[in-house]
């Protein structure tokens, strides 16, 4: 690189390396990232730059004279602007130069460095990232081409790899399994007894994914009105299940009681009416709310906590199996970018 | 009889090498690379498979100056074809995802089967239409039921095994990429409805000349026709009356397939001493 050139520089402060409780200093709100910009904009330390704060990870992409591309400006930056010392920010910081910088940023955007391996968020968080430094009028030809590229080269990744495939969390899991029973899930009902976080959150990725009919049952009309008001949905008489459950067609069923409510002889003259179709029960309580032995009749689907937690971890274990191949396209894509920028004078 | 400068059934060893390409593209791709074969990709291969054997047989038909439906080789040919051309022509409306990699397999099996032996293929069969295109339209309408329920088979195989992958939450191989069981039981029944119809029209036709002459047609054949149509029948009279499971439907399916094809055996009879003795005219299938 010669002197009149630019040098393209990361400085990261992510879970890779640094702590959750030291990394916390670093999180920045949409305000201070502002403040960030006009930070560097003042000092005239980089002409471009790109800042990027997640839970996991703040990153500070930025495009600097050649002759103070080892960085310190960056630290010395960060430190002033956090008020801390020099050399503790140096410590958590990693300063990638490069073609490693656009490859790390590729493998973010990827989600290869994710705490979950594959998850999708991160994409559209340095995504977001991007807008807003456009917005601030940061971005210039080098990060523009080299956001916009790496994106490219993510999405490529993420479909050519199975790298984001299999739900990883049980509330994905437990909607990928209704899909594969029932197709499209919009036309489905889904009935939920009992309330809880993880019952709720699956609620949400049904609706998430076009489902518009709910139940809420609960022992008491009040509760069930009351957590009906606040999920939507219709409020149900736990007692009363025998004369709605056929209307439905996915149970999530996440009650404290001490024995199932959902039992085989209870299902058994429900099916009979139900024509053939199928039921999916989703039994999130523990001690476990329906008995196992329901799982004996063919159009019944009953999986539990453990099991969606199982699917869950197999499908995490299949994404980090695949890392080195999605590496291999990080970095031969790394290069490309980079010798394009190098070929334009813009590295 | 050669045809491009090739005989019938090398194009016809060709389309099935493009058919087993195309199922082990497609196997490989969903079970090792986590992937599906795109549609289009899947869907060209099999096009282009079904052309080769298309030249096959056509250049077979040239022979005869009619449908190449003579002997063993043909008439499993022939339901082959159907088979593909259902997929081809009304697949994509379905949606099934892998249909392409399960119609392959069926094709591939299939041909290589009535390829390997020999005596399938017996060069003294000569097609039995006389100068009827009514009869040889029947035979025809026939075996292309026999090919929707080859592929209605396949279809409550593939019901059965999502059916099963999620009974035992074994999440891997094909299963991810395979449509719902929902989605599946509803094609499973349409098929059935097109199959009997055009196997109903069939007989309806075939039924007009055998009338005609009773004689024509040997007592088990027509009875062995009849008791396949009667099968599918009273099925789909269940199935419309919502009393069979999907989960036996779909083993019914196969069961009545695998006797379908077991039922050729009987219809593909050379006709007795008497019917050669007959008018071409007047012979039923």
């Amino acid at each position: 690189m010669t002197s009149d050139r630019q040098a393209f520089l990361l400085l990261s402060i992510n879970h890779e390396h640094v702590p959750l409780e030291e990394r916390e200093c670093y999180s920045l709100d949409e305000e201070q990232i502002g403040h960030l910009y006009q930070s560097l904009n003042d000092k005239g330390i980089a002409k471009e730059s790109l800042v990027l704060s997640t839970c996991n990870r703040f990153e500070l992409y930025a495009c600097l004279p050649s002759s103070e591309a080892d960085g310190r400006h960056l630290v010395e930056t960060l430190s002033t602007f956090h008020e801390l010392d020099f050399m503790h920010v140096q410590n958590h910081a990693k300063i990638r130069n490069g073609e490693e910088a656009i490859e790390h940023l590729i493998e973010v955007s990827a989600g290869l460095r994710s705490q979950i391996t594959g998850e999708a968020e991160v994409f559209g968080q340095v995504k977001e990232a991007y807008a807003r430094c456009q917005r601030y009028r940061h971005a210039g030809k080098v990060i523009n081409r080299v956001f916009q590229k790496s994106f490219q080269a993510a999405k490529l990744i993420r479909h050519t790899t199975p790298i984001g495939q299999g739900q990883i969390n049980i509330s994905n899991v437990a909607v990928d399994l209704s899909s594969r029973i029932f197709g499209d899930i919009s036309d489905t009902g889904v009935l939920v007894i009992g309330t809880g976080d993880i019952s709720e959150k699956t609620s949400k990725a049904l609706r998430s994914r076009g489902v518009t009919r709910f139940g809420i049952a609960s022992r008491t009309l009040e509760r069930a009105e009351e957590v009906a008001a606040d999920w939507g949905g219709e409020a149900l008489l736990l007692d009363e299940i025998d004369s709605y459950l056929n209307s439905y067609d996915t149970v999530i069923a996440s009650t404290d009681a001490d024995s199932p409510v959902i039992m085989k002889s209870f299902l058994k003259p429900l099916l009979a009416k139900r024509k053939d179709r199928p039921l999916f029960l989703i039994d999130l309580g523990l001690p476990r709310n329906v008995d196992q032995a329901c799982q004996d009749f063919d159009e019944v689907f009953l999986y539990n906590l453990d099991d969606l937690a199982k699917i869950a971890e197999d499908n995490l274990n299949e994404r980090q199996k695949t890392i080195t191949e999605s590496q291999a396209i990080a970095h031969e894509k790394a290069e490309a970018i980079w010798s394009s920028l190098l070929k334009r004078e813009l590295g | 009889m050669s045809l491009l400068g090739l005989e019938d059934r090398q194009w016809i060893l060709l389309a099935t090498v493009v058919f087993a390409s195309s199922f082990i593209l497609g196997a490989y791709s969903a079970l090792k690379l986590r992937r599906k074969t795109g549609r289009p990709y899947m869907l060209g291969l099999v096009c282009f498979g079904w052309i080769l054997q298309t030249i096959g047989l056509y250049a077979r038909g040239l022979e005869y100056g009619g449908c190449p439906l003579a002997n063993r080789f043909e008439l499993v040919q022939f339901m082959v074809w159907s088979a593909i051309c259902l997929y081809i022509f009304v697949g994509p409306a379905f949606r099934v995802s892998l249909l392409g990699v399960f119609t392959s397999s069926f094709a591939t099996l299939f041909s290589i089967l009535s390829l390997a032996i020999p005596s399938w293929d017996s060069p003294e069969r000569f097609p039995i239409f006389g100068d009827s295109p009514w009869i040889e339209m029947h035979a025809a309408l026939a075996l292309f039921s026999y090919g929707v329920f080859g592929i209605l088979a396949l279809t409550s195989i593939m019901y059965l095994l999502q059916s099963r992958s999620l009974k035992t939450k074994s999440m891997g191989g094909f299963f991810p990429f395979m449509p719902s069981i929902v989605e599946l039981a509803h094609i499973n029944t349409r098929l059935l409805w097109i199959g009997f119809v055009i196997l109903t029209v069939s007989l309806i036709i075939g039924s007009v000349y055998w009338t005609g002459d009773l004689a024509s047609v040997d007592t088990l054949k027509v009875s062995t026709t009849a008791t396949v149509w009667l099968a599918y029948g009273v099925l789909l009279f269940f199935r419309a009356k919502q009393s069979v499971s999907s989960k036996r439907f779909s083993w019914i399916c196969i069961g009545f397939f695998i006797a379908a094809l077991v039922s050729l055996d009987v219809v593909d009879q050379q006709p007795s001493a008497k019917e050669v003795d007959t008018p071409p005219d007047l012979q039923g299938s």
